[in-house]
């Protein structure tokens, strides 16, 4: 008899499944796919920031050879408001609140004659006051930026909490605020020996995914609806789409080809989307829209803004007392998910920390300035950038270790914070020292303060901040759940169909490995569908870091009951009893002396053709044991918690000002390291984004025009640039995660503006409290330092 | 404005006979006219002349003159070039900081010139080694030649001297003396795939050290890539002790016309030139 | 109407015929005329890499060439790599140093590092970094295409 012994898939170097496609170039992304009939979809944008539209002539445009529809807000009556806040309609037809606001759409055969049709339409403005600072759009007398006669739009069907959509509000250009508190600050006050107080500036950052956004549009002759679409969020967005065409649900199907990069860019409905739907509509034929890159970076959504104060206090031997946080966040001209990020930050604010007293509160403001959506890390980058560096600040002002003082103050497992997360596991402080222990933290740390005053171009220093971020998924919606159906044919292969999304991270990988692992299966006998409503059970989207922690159980959860029917079948079969089988390599072997019994084909292929004829499938579906925050936003929002630390070394070059990222050294409870070479990719892609909002990435809005529409002045890292990284997992094996796993998708990205700004700081002395790092802002932040320290 | 014309000769007299009538858009490796076109910055002339096939338009080769680099030379073409090496040093340090690799492979030191970009890499280590544009038109049957000093070459952002019906064939470098040593620097908080805030090149020959017969060139800190000659006459001779070193970089400073926009502020250019300045005599003094 | 010229070339070792208006871009008719998807539109102005491709042995940036400049010209696309050792090679390298994620900028990356090792056989990681230093990827953190692209460098020239 032939013996197998037991092997494992965790934890190994797995390769993606869809690498070698992609490899190869023979992967078709929404651009590269064509139907027969095919039209062209471009949309027209407002060139004015705020202003009333007055007249449309689309006659010239309509008139033009090869243009088959030109549609404004008035050829489509039925349209619906859309997005998070209902606060805006596909096609806009009164008024103009921001640069990028669509005012036509046509179809046409080729997208150089719609190009051409819409160089035709004229359109009359009427300029109106344009408001691009969120401070003077709070100051009373304000032009109103959404003046709507109609009563609130309807808030998010899904949402649940800090309902938006209040017309009351509206009318001051607020268009969401969050309030928390915890304990009283009055006493954390009173208790402090000492106390920072702290104004910070986040910029706008956006996404660039690789490939722009796009969308095809087809009604079948039934008048069903097929959408190959790039959304996040397929199952939502059905229900939404339905929502702004006055359609049934069940008449639309969204197809997901690959996707270009995520980031949380396709977490929301955008206009364009329906647009393309209406083109359809009105021609008859399936409509293709894709984006130029200038109009991506005009269109898409943004990392919000935020002007944040922050206040801190701790007692002498660095306990935090308290702390009050107020932002005042650029929604830009609509609410997308931009608008609800401090729901995050106050996680950061209240529990990263032992801090027995908060106050935090935020509001979002209209401008006419791009608007902001869901970018990885959602809100938290902005929040541990001011958290963390008054970590340091506190440290400084009592003479403690920065990570002494982070030590004194972390969470441990199995506390449940003030706010009501509850951390089952918690790796915080393993983080801390083992990022400190790997940097040589504390010789570095003292030796950059020792050289800040010596002479010298170029300056060393190190910086750490750490972070909390969800990690078993996010209750947001009513539902935070995903299905899984497998299937196992007569030769033991399996499909996987899940309802979680792969946009790159490596999910559909994850998923596999953890069916396979389950059922004793080899990777390469699994296909995995996770593209399409028709077929796929449901599923809340990617996003919140939750794909391999929820999508995992619920694909586990499926392959334990194919497991259960397996193993019992077998021992009818066999004649073994149940207790004594096992799956391994695709056979059914005798779990002491692993020999093999029968191969798992044959099994699966006597049960189909037996008097019972039976296919193995099973279904399952997946709800984390966390619950919707109440009112005052108390509640274990997550299954469990993703914890960091990251230890930045920089080089600051004093005559140019230009900062180099040496190293980064990071320690991350990640739960267990389910696919080494997928979750090490993770980090070190969201090390580099993070190093990008840190350093070189900044949309340059200016008058609510974007002025850096491109690759050339909006820098992106470069290969070169990239540092030296030291990546360490803290494995607390969570006991509500697949074989222990946490997620791990935004983590790497949220510490890495903190540990900068405090590795500056420690090189030079020079704490600077705005982003990005960019050349011109240190060196004048070091000229501003110098100059006030030179004797007049 | 559509094309109306496309010819790609292969000869030069051919090339320069479409040229005669002068509405027409020159195409070399199309690595600024294709994003120019694009973006609306440039519209197509009439005709469209794609100059690529035009041999007389290749190659670096010497004589007595000094060294001609033909207009189609592309930057890595150039970076590897023996003759480039080894005389003009700081004109292969420039290649290494221009765009990329596969930009490097495509783009003509014709077109970078042509295009007159105030921040056009190649541009201040001609200017610092003295480099003539060769331009050739053909008015009545004939090719005629002439050449023109680079530093009066460019008039304005994307703008020169070369009339419409002239094509740039080359660019002559006279051979730099003996003791010649030239530094470039550009700034950017990458090695390429940049477009820099401010660049500089400077040369001389050294003896001691002294500078003399010295050359200051910036990028895009005023309308054209410009000669300094208030810098140059404050360097040369001069013996380069910090305090010299300092207030010629000071003279830099006050020299360039830079502007605000997207990239850097006129003050933080100015800081630039003045610290880098310094930092590259200190270098020269020290090499 | 544009004006059109009909040009010849050899396309990943094949004759190629193609009748395309003169402003077209050699992206443009590589995915819309000759109907290879493998060389990706992310820019349009020389930025990102995403359309690499060789041209007469050298790697450039399709989105900035001009189709009608392709006349008799050799182009290679990541198609055309299907066939070649190193492409082949390189592939295999990014898929198994977990090179890929969103895929995107992947074809492009792997043309420029194709033509990159040709040129420079024994490149140092630094070196690799230089060599690619014009394609951007939102993905990965570079860290794994320069390990890919190191291991191929590493494994030597020619051997499959």
């Amino acid at each position: 008899m032939k013996v197998i012994e037991k092997t494992t898939l965790i934890g190994k170097r797995i390769a993606k499944l869809d690498a070698p496609e992609k490899a190869s170039g023979k992967t078709r992304y929404v651009h590269d796919l064509d139907l027969p009939g095919q039209l062209y979809g471009r949309i027209l944008r407002s060139p004015r920031v705020h202003a009333r539209i007055r007249r449309i002539d689309v006659a010239k445009a309509r008139a033009l050879p090869g243009v088959h529809a030109v549609l404004t807000a008035a050829d489509v009556p039925y349209q619906r408001p859309l997005g998070v806040g209902k606060d805006q309609l596909p096609l806009k037809g009164d008024k103009v609140r921001s640069r990028r606001d669509e005012i036509a759409a046509v179809a046409a055969e080729t997208e150089e004659i719609a190009a051409a049709a819409l160089a035709l339409i004229e359109v009359d403005y009427e300029d109106l006051p344009p408001l691009t600072d969120p401070a003077e759009a709070l100051k009373p007398g304000a032009p109103v930026i959404h003046d709507e006669k109609t009563a609130a739009p309807a808030p998010h069907e899904s949402l649940k909490p800090g309902e938006p959509g209040d017309a009351e509000a509206h009318r001051h250009n607020v268009a969401m605020t969050f309030d928390y508190a915890q304990g009283d600050v009055a006493v954390g006050e009173a208790e402090s020996d000492v106390i920072v107080d702290d104004w910070f500036r986040l910029h706008y950052v956006t996404h660039c995914c690789l490939g722009v956004s796009g969308i095809i549009a087809e009604f079948d002759s039934s008048g069903n609806l097929t959408l190959h679409s790039n959304t996040q969020v397929p199952f939502l967005h059905k229900r939404e789409f339905a929502e702004i065409l006055g359609m049934d649900p069940g008449r639309i199907r969204i197809i997901q080809p690959p996707i270009g990069g995520g980031f949380g860019s396709k977490l929301d409905i955008y206009p364009f989307e329906p647009i393309c739907v209406f083109l359809a509509k009105a021609t008859g034929r399936p409509v293709k829209l894709v984006f130029s890159r200038e109009e991506e970076f005009v269109a898409s959504p943004t990392r919000q803004p935020v002007l944040l104060r922050l206040r801190s206090g701790a007692k002498k031997d660095g306990t935090l007392t308290f702390r009050t946080c107020e932002t005042l966040h650029d929604n830009g001209a609509y609410t997308s998910w931009g608008a609800t990020t401090p729901f995050v930050m106050m996680q950061t604010i209240s529990s990263l920390y032992r801090v027995p007293h908060c106050k935090y509160h935020t509001t979002a403001v209209y401008t006419n300035n791009p608007y902001a959506g869901s970018f990885r890390g959602y809100g938290n980058l902005q929040a541990t950038f001011a958290v963390e560096q008054q970590m340091d600040k506190l440290a400084a002002a009592l003479g403690l270790d920065p990570l002494e003082m982070r030590l004194r103050n972390a969470q441990d497992p199995g506390e449940t914070t003030q706010q009501g997360m509850h951390f089952k596991t918690c790796g915080l402080k393993e983080c801390l020292t083992t990022a400190a222990a790997a940097s040589h933290w504390r010789e570095q740390h003292l030796a950059a303060i020792a050289a800040q005053k010596t002479p010298g171009r170029f300056k060393r220093g190190v910086g750490m901040a750490s972070m909390l971020h969800v990690g078993g998924g996010a209750k947001i919606y009513p539902s935070d759940g995903c299905g899984t159906i497998l299937k196992l044919d007569d030769f033991a292969h399996i499909t996987l169909m899940t309802g979680a999304s792969e946009i790159g991270q490596g999910s559909e990988t994850v998923l596999a490995q953890l069916v396979c692992e389950e059922l004793g299966i080899p990777l390469d006998a699994v296909t995995v569908v996770n593209n399409d409503t028709d077929i796929t059970p449901w599923d809340v989207g990617v996003h919140a870091s939750r794909t391999t922690f929820i999508g995992g159980n619920s694909a586990l959860g499926a392959a334990r009951k194919a497991k259960v029917k397996i193993l019992a079948a077998a021992a009818k079969v066999t004649g073994v009893p149940e207790a004594e089988l096992e799956l391994r390599s695709g056979h059914i072997v005798h779990a002491a002396s692993g020999e093999a019994i029968m191969s798992l084909a044959k099994l699966l292929r006597s049960l189909h053709f037996s008097d019972k004829a039976e296919l193995v499938m099973t279904t399952h579906y997946y709800e984390p044991p966390s619950q919707h925050q109440d009112k005052a936003f108390k509640g274990d929002v997550s299954a469990a918690y993703a914890w960091a630390t990251q230890v930045v070394e920089v080089e600051v070059d004093t005559e140019t000002g230009i900062v180099k990222l040496v190293k980064v050294t990071g320690a991350h409870d990640v739960g267990r390291v389910l696919n080494r070479l997928g979750i090490e990719g993770q980090i070190e892609g969201g090390i580099v984004m993070g190093q990008g909002y840190a350093i070189t990435e900044e949309l340059i809005v200016q008058d609510g025009v974007v002025r850096n529409p491109g690759f050339r002045d909006y820098k992106l890292v470069t290969a070169p640039e990239i540092p030296e990284m030291d990546i360490h997992f803290i494995e607390t094996m969570d006991g509500e995660g697949p074989q222990g796993a946490k997620g791990v998708g935004e983590a790497p990205a949220i510490c890495i503006a903190a540990a900068t700004a405090n590795a500056i700081a420690n090189a030079t002395g020079v704490r600077i409290y705005e982003l990005p790092f960019t050349p011109e802002k240190v060196y004048r932040a070091l000229h501003a330092a110098s100059a006030a320290v030179e004797p007049t | 404005m559509a094309v109306e014309d496309y010819w790609a000769p292969t000869s030069l007299p051919a090339a320069l006979e479409h040229l005669r009538g002068g509405d027409v858009t020159i195409l070399a490796s199309g690595t600024d006219l294709m994003p120019q076109s694009h973006a609306g910055r440039v519209t197509f002339k009439r005709g469209l002349l794609n100059i690529r096939r035009v041999p007389e338009l290749s190659g670096v080769t010497s004589d007595a003159d000094g060294v001609r680099i033909g207009a189609l030379c592309t930057i890595t073409e150039l970076m590897r070039d023996p003759l480039v090496r080894a005389h003009f040093g700081i004109l292969a340090d420039a290649g290494d900081h221009f765009a990329s690799d596969q930009l490097r492979n495509a783009a003509t030191i014709g077109g970078n010139v042509c295009n007159a970009s105030p921040a056009g890499d190649m541009l201040p280590p001609l200017l610092v080694l003295d480099a003539e544009a060769e331009l050739c038109s053909k008015p009545d049957g004939r090719v005629e030649t002439r050449r023109v000093p680079l530093a009066e070459f460019f008039v304005g952002p994307g703008k020169t001297v070369r009339a419409a019906d002239e094509l740039l064939c080359a660019i002559r470098l006279p051979l730099p003396p003996p003791g010649f040593v030239g530094r470039f620097f550009k700034f950017g908080v990458r090695p390429a795939l940049d477009i820099s805030a401010i660049a500089i090149g400077l040369g001389g020959v050294r003896s001691g050290n002294v500078l003399t017969r010295a050359r200051v060139a910036f990028g895009a800190v005023a309308p054209v890539p410009m000669r300094a000659p208030r810098t140059e006459a404050a360097l040369e001779g001069t013996a380069l002790d910090a305090a010299a070193i300092a207030r010629i970089a000071a003279v830099a400073r006050d020299e360039v016309r830079p502007i605000d926009d997207v990239r850097a502020s006129a003050w933080y250019r100015r800081e630039l030139v003045y610290n880098m300045t310094r930092r590259m005599l200190d270098d020269v003094t020290q090499a | 109407m544009s004006l059109k010229r009909e040009i010849g070339f050899v396309l990943n070792g094949v004759r190629t015929r193609a009748t395309v208006p003169v402003e077209m871009s050699a992206l443009s008719m590589l995915r819309d005329v000759v109907g290879l998807t493998g060389t990706k539109y992310a820019c349009g102005e020389g930025e990102c890499g995403a359309c690499t491709i060789i041209v007469d042995g050298v790697s450039a940036c399709a989105c900035l060439m001009f189709a009608v400049d392709c006349d008799e010209r050799t182009l290679t696309t990541i198609e055309g790599l299907a066939r070649d050792p190193l492409g082949e090679k390189l592939e295999q390298a990014f898929v198994d140093c977990g090179a890929v994620q969103c895929g995107f900028c992947t074809p492009g990356m792997v043309m420029q590092a194709k033509h990159w090792l040709e040129a420079h056989p024994h490149p140092t990681r630094d070196d690799i970094c230089r060599g690619i230093e014009g394609n951007l990827c939102r993905c990965t953190g570079y860290v794994k295409i320069v390990d890919a692209i190191e291991q191929t460098a590493r494994s030597g020239p020619g051997r499959t």
